[in-house]
């Protein structure tokens, strides 16, 4: 278990497999299948599935933080947003003059009085821009951050309460109209990405096929991490990072290179969510999100390469029934199941089955011993 | 239902006690003043007026005022048959002028008209009415107000009414608005002397009426005015920025004690016991719903205007604390005590604690913010020398001075401290030499929990009570601690009131909203430098 | 202000000159001198609070001095000053160091734990693209082999014995090939057998690496023993033989006296 590999089960093999034929067959079937078919997929349930997805990756930037060098990063959410409103002024620009105000800029914009575009936004028309910008806008701030936190040895659950504390204090000022990321509203009303209508269906196949490339190229770029030397020294840090520092490592150059990994990764997953979910605004970066992606990882299981993948589907799914079914019960239905996870079941979902086996193997020695 | 029932009695009489103490005097000078409003309505005779406006102008009664409008818009009868003065107060509705007891008018009555002369000399005496108000500060307020008004006319009657003046406060202000009237109006000696006393006395208000004088002065070369003018102005300005600063300081004391009540409770969960609590803000909201619950319970059992009602936020300090001090109890009980040794498992169940207390809070109170209402004792503000603060936020410096002090106390003098103490230095230790760690850690959660509870009852005075209030304040608290050095309760003192004192000073200059964002990133930018806080905790241990 | 030497010596790796350190006015190390020579086998005694631990603190970068020089005198001849460095600058230098409680990756396999102490390949980028050589290998199999964990090679650390996991720790320092050895008690939780298996392992070393050895157990000082610096109050109270040290009178007073009154 302690030497790494891409796949170190054969459920990791199989579920691997399950992801790769998910994420290439469920466009498909949006495609070939005609409405109304048992077998057809909507462009809605791709959206939500493709937002699922990069959710999924989120949980998975997060892990690569949390679960394997013991970094909890409660402002993951902050880097999400981030690379959300870096792809998103790319696809406020794209409306053109098709806004409710008929001009050149974005509508708030217009309803704020300004005459032209600032200067910052200009480059935001190039898409390639604006992915690269949803890479290292968060990466950058998880650099200066980073740097800052992990030279002055901040770290467990300091670096947690800072990290929300960040968080906070970015939402407060993206919440602010003069900030030009449209204050309390931020963006909405997306018309098209890419040259493509965003409501056609093409637009919907082609960002969840993104979004499940992108997930299955994290994956195995973190499993390759993982497996190298690389791998071994993150894993040290999280068990005994005094060892690793006396051992002649810089801790803080491999926890920076991690966190700013990191939160490019979930930077880009912020920039392939904005357009399925056709908005961005400041409550993406509010401290409570920061924490619910901690819960998905929790429940999918941290530590392992495919429990926050798990995690973030099976939460996100349960919240789309609860809300529906039970709309008022879902943060007491979530706050147990969580507080259950966190009590009882250390490594989630992933774990459970080990956990199970652990049980039953004790039980059956303390029937021998009992017998004997 | 005795102990009710007793209440009520002593309520009662202490109102009626009230009563009796205070109206006398003022009964006596109204009824004065229905007399020889009387005679006037009653008397044809112009010459026994003089006599009689003059007593009238003695007296400053308010009620005065009332009966001469109703006199002029033909409210007021008399009868000349019974020579009864009748007021028509309202509808068919008449009372006896005399008396003020409601009567029922005789036949005869007629409406009454007073001459234009008499009226004239009436509205003269409405007019400087509150000049005489038995009320000192109605008094000065009035003297202040005519002084504004720079009229000749008026310098005659705050001359005269300035040499009676035996409060020196008052004096202080007939002075200043005879000073006021003679910057307009007087020689230029006189407008020397009057900027030089505005000057001296620092009168705030009177700074744009030196600034005319100088601009006046400035066309009429009367350099004597202008060099007084510039040293009064000065001496204002200066003046303005001392209560400024005072501001300042006074606002930031405010906003530290609130911060200092939030995180407290944390600093001792938190720093004392190691445990990340994140539903610390609900138990602040617990606090701010006890008060909301304790009071409707008075309003319906004894009354929105009942004495009870004035107190029931002092009940209700004690109740929120007990309340927030069993939930928290509670937590330590059934979950908080499995997880001493993983700070971060007990921040995500506390966490998970926290969404379900919100969301209870929302199913039983409503989404929506509840309204609680200060009591009136707690509604006005106290003025120190032109800086107005209000006795809310006076109560909430005083209480976060009350709660540092009793909880050193409780941990310096009594045996759980000293257990507390113990427990905190060394877990083990403390448990093998036989201090009932168990029992010492509940009731240090119970007690930490309780502090968010009474923080809770006094936001709720200042701020909204709803079921994400708690929210509001997790961060700030969490911010506050660590700047203080976990485990230093002298260090959370100390960095929420430099929290408080950053925030109020910055905000004149960059707006609330911004002026938090820099704090904040202030904060994060010192523990930087200082990662342990103002007073890090010393920790030898090798695997730290 | 400049510091003499009480001598000076080119067979010297370290000098630590008029070294104080004060943790809230409590002086743990006191205007302290010492000097290791090359391929030296050093023994630090003291009595509990003597400074040992914030010695070798200082050593290591863990803790600056308040004042005073703690010089390294590298191979070509130059000086360092190691209150300049962090941590793992000083470990580079070839200065490594064994905690008093075993200090191991617990969840890597014992195999795993030599690879992360090999003395190269530790920046992000050759960490990121590092391919285990032959050299590398034959190198942990000599540690394996010196270290008597052949057989365990594949065993999670965290599941061997005490005395396992000091000698899993002292390999690790070894596989790093280190100029300076600080080995802080490292016969703490051993058998008898052990023990003296331990004290072979460190005399073994004498010559090929300088080391400082800080203990208690009475015993195996005096199997180890070359020579021996007692500390007190965080200065040098008696440097010198074994024999010498143990009947000094002051020495006794303050370390051996009051052990045996316990």
């Amino acid at each position: 278990m302690n030497k790494l590999s891409y796949f170190d089960s054969g459920a990791e093999k199989t579920l691997f497999a399950i992801l790769a034929c998910f994420v290439a067959i469920f466009p498909v079937m949006n495609m070939i299948f005609p409405e109304g078919s048992l077998l057809h997929v909507s462009s809605f349930q791709l959206n939500v599935w493709g937002k699922y997805l990069c959710y999924a990756i989120l949980a998975v930037s997060l892990n690569f933080l949390w679960g394997y060098t013991g970094l909890l990063c409660l402002g993951q959410c902050l880097f999400f947003a981030l690379g959300g409103y870096a792809f998103g002024m790319y696809l406020m620009l794209m409306i053109g003059e098709l806004g409710a105000y008929k001009s050149v800029l974005p509508d708030f914009m217009v309803f704020l009085g300004y005459n032209e575009l600032p200067t910052h936004w200009k480059p935001f028309y190039s898409p390639t821009f604006a992915i690269f910008a949803a890479m290292w806008v968060p990466g950058l701030v998880a650099f200066l951050f980073g740097l800052l936190a992990f030279r002055s040895r901040i770290k467990g659950v300091y670096f947690s309460i800072l990290t929300q504390a960040l968080t906070y204090a970015a939402a407060l000022l993206f919440f602010r109209n003069d900030f030009t990321f449209g204050g309390n509203n931020g963006f909405t009303d997306f018309k098209f990405i890419l040259g493509t209508n965003i409501n056609d269906p093409a637009a919907a196949r082609g960002l969840f096929w993104a979004s499940g490339a992108f997930l299955i190229g994290v994956y195995l770029l973190i499993a390759w991490l993982l497996k190298s030397k690389f791998g071994l020294v993150q894993r040290a840090i999280r068990d005994s990072e005094n060892r690793v520092r006396f051992s002649g490592y810089s801790t803080t150059h491999y926890k920076v290179f991690i966190f700013v990994l990191s939160a490019m990764i979930a930077g880009l997953a912020g920039a392939l969510y904005v357009p399925q979910a056709g908005i961005i605004n400041p409550s993406e970066m509010w401290p409570t999100k920061g924490l619910d992606i901690v819960v998905w990882v929790a429940v999918g299981g941290r530590g392992s390469k495919f429990g926050p993948i798990i995690g973030a589907v099976l939460i996100n799914l349960l919240k789309s029934f609860t809300t529906r079914a039970y709309p008022e019960s879902w943060l007491i239905i979530l706050g147990f199941v969580f507080l259950f996870v966190v009590l009882f079941m250390p490594n989630g979902v992933m774990g459970l089955w080990e956990q199970i086996k652990a049980y039953l193997a004790k039980k059956k020695s303390k029937q021998v011993t009992a017998s004997a | 239902m005795i102990f009710s029932s007793s209440k009520k009695c002593l309520s009662t009489f202490c109102i009626l006690f009230a009563i009796f103490i205070t109206i006398p005097s003022a009964w006596c000078d109204e009824v004065k003043a229905r007399q020889v409003l009387v005679e006037l309505v009653q008397t044809d005779d112009r010459s026994t007026h003089q006599a009689s406006l003059d007593k009238l102008s003695k007296l400053g009664e308010p009620i005065i005022q009332e009966i001469v409008a109703a006199w002029r818009v033909g409210n007021i009868s008399r009868s000349a048959s019974t020579q009864i003065v009748y007021w028509k107060v309202a509808d068919n509705t008449y009372q006896n002028l005399a008396t003020g007891e409601l009567a029922i008018p005789a036949d005869d009555h007629k409406k009454s008209r007073a001459s234009r002369k008499l009226r004239k000399q009436l509205s003269k005496i409405v007019d400087f009415l509150d000049l005489r108000s038995p009320d000192m500060s109605t008094r000065a307020e009035a003297a202040r107000k005519l002084g504004a008004t720079q009229k000749l006319e008026h310098l005659e009657i705050l001359r005269n009414l300035s040499q009676e003046q035996t409060s020196h406060e008052v004096k202080l202000a007939f002075e200043e608005a005879i000073a006021l009237c003679l910057i307009a109006h007087g020689s230029e000696d006189e407008k020397v002397t009057a900027i030089k006393l505005l000057g001296d006395r620092h009168v705030l208000a009177a700074n744009g009426f030196i600034e005319k004088a100088r601009k006046i002065a400035v066309g009429a070369d009367a350099t004597n005015i202008i060099s007084a003018a510039d040293i009064a102005m000065r001496q204002i300005k200066e003046h303005q920025q001392f209560i400024d600063v005072i501001g300042t300081i006074v606002r930031g004391l405010s906003t530290g004690s609130v911060l200092l009540l939030v995180s407290y409770g944390l600093a001792i969960t938190f720093g004392q016991m190691g445990v990340i609590n994140m539903a610390h803000g609900e138990f602040i909201a617990i606090g701010g719903y006890s008060v909301y619950l304790v009071q409707n319970f008075i309003i319906t059992t004894y009354g929105e205007s009942s004495a009870m009602y004035d107190w029931y936020f002092i009940i209700a300090i004690p109740i929120a604390f007990l309340i927030s001090a069993i939930a928290g109890a509670i937590l330590e009980k059934g979950l908080i005590q499995f997880l001493y040794s993983r700070p971060l498992e007990s921040l995500l169940a506390t966490w998970a604690v926290s969404m379900v207390m919100q969301q209870a809070f929302r199913l039983y109170f409503g989404a929506a913010n509840v309204s609680v209402s200060s009591p009136d004792w707690l509604s006005g503000s106290a003025n120190f020398g032109g800086v107005l603060i209000s006795f809310n936020r006076l109560s909430l410096i005083i209480f976060a001075i009350f709660v540092v002090v009793v909880t050193k106390l409780l941990l310096s003098k009594t045996n759980w401290g000293l257990h507390v103490r113990a427990t905190m230095q060394n877990r083990q230790m403390a448990s093998s030499l036989g201090v009932p760690s168990s029992r010492v850690n509940m009731l240090t959660f119970a007690f930490g929990s309780g502090l968010a509870g009474l923080a809770g009852a006094f936001i709720s005075q200042i701020g909204n009570v709803g079921p994400s209030m708690g929210q509001t304040y997790i961060v700030d608290s969490f911010m506050v601690v660590v700047v203080g050095g976990v485990g230093n309760l002298l260090g959370a003192a100390i960095s929420s009131l430099g929290i408080g004192m950053i925030d109020q000073g910055l905000q004149p200059i960059l707006g609330p909203v911004m002026g938090k964002i820099t704090v904040l990133f202030m904060i994060i930018a010192f523990l930087q430098f200082k990662p342990g806080g103002i007073f890090p905790a010393r920790s030898r241990s090798l695997d730290d | 202000m400049s510091h003499h030497p009480l001598y000076k010596d080119t067979d010297l790796v370290l000098s630590i000159e008029s070294v104080t350190k004060s943790f809230d006015g409590f002086k743990a190390i006191n205007d302290l001198n010492f000097y290791l020579g090359e391929g030296e086998l050093r023994t630090i005694i003291g009595p509990n609070g003597a400074g040992k631990s914030t010695f070798m603190d200082l050593i290591t970068g863990r803790t600056r001095p308040d004042e005073g020089t703690l010089k390294y005198h590298q191979d070509d001849g130059h000086d360092l000053d190691l209150t300049k460095l962090r941590e793992y600058e000083i470990n580079r230098l070839g200065i490594a160091r064994k905690f008093q409680t075993p200090s191991i990756y617990q969840h890597h396999s014992v195999y795993d734990n030599i690879v992360l102490s090999l003395g190269h390949n530790r920046s992000v980028l050759h960490a990121l693209f590092y391919k285990e050589s032959k050299p590398d290998r034959e190198a942990i199999e000599e540690v394996l082999e010196t270290i008597r964990l052949q057989d365990m090679r594949h065993h999670q650390a965290g599941l061997l014995s005490h005395g396992q996991k000091q000698w899993l720790e002292i390999g690790m320092l070894l596989a790093q090939k280190p100029r300076i050895l600080l080995v802080d008690e490292p016969a703490a939780g051993m058998s008898d057998e052990e023990t003296e298996r331990t004290g072979e392992l460190l005399l073994s070393l004498e010559g090929k690496h300088s080391i400082m050895v800080v203990e208690h157990d009475m015993e195996f000082i005096r199997q180890i023993a070359r020579k021996v610096t007692v500390l007190h109050q965080g200065h040098v109270l008696k440097e010198g033989k074994f024999l010498e040290v143990a009947n000094d009178a002051k020495v006794k007073e303050v370390y051996l006296g009051r052990q045996k009154h316990e």
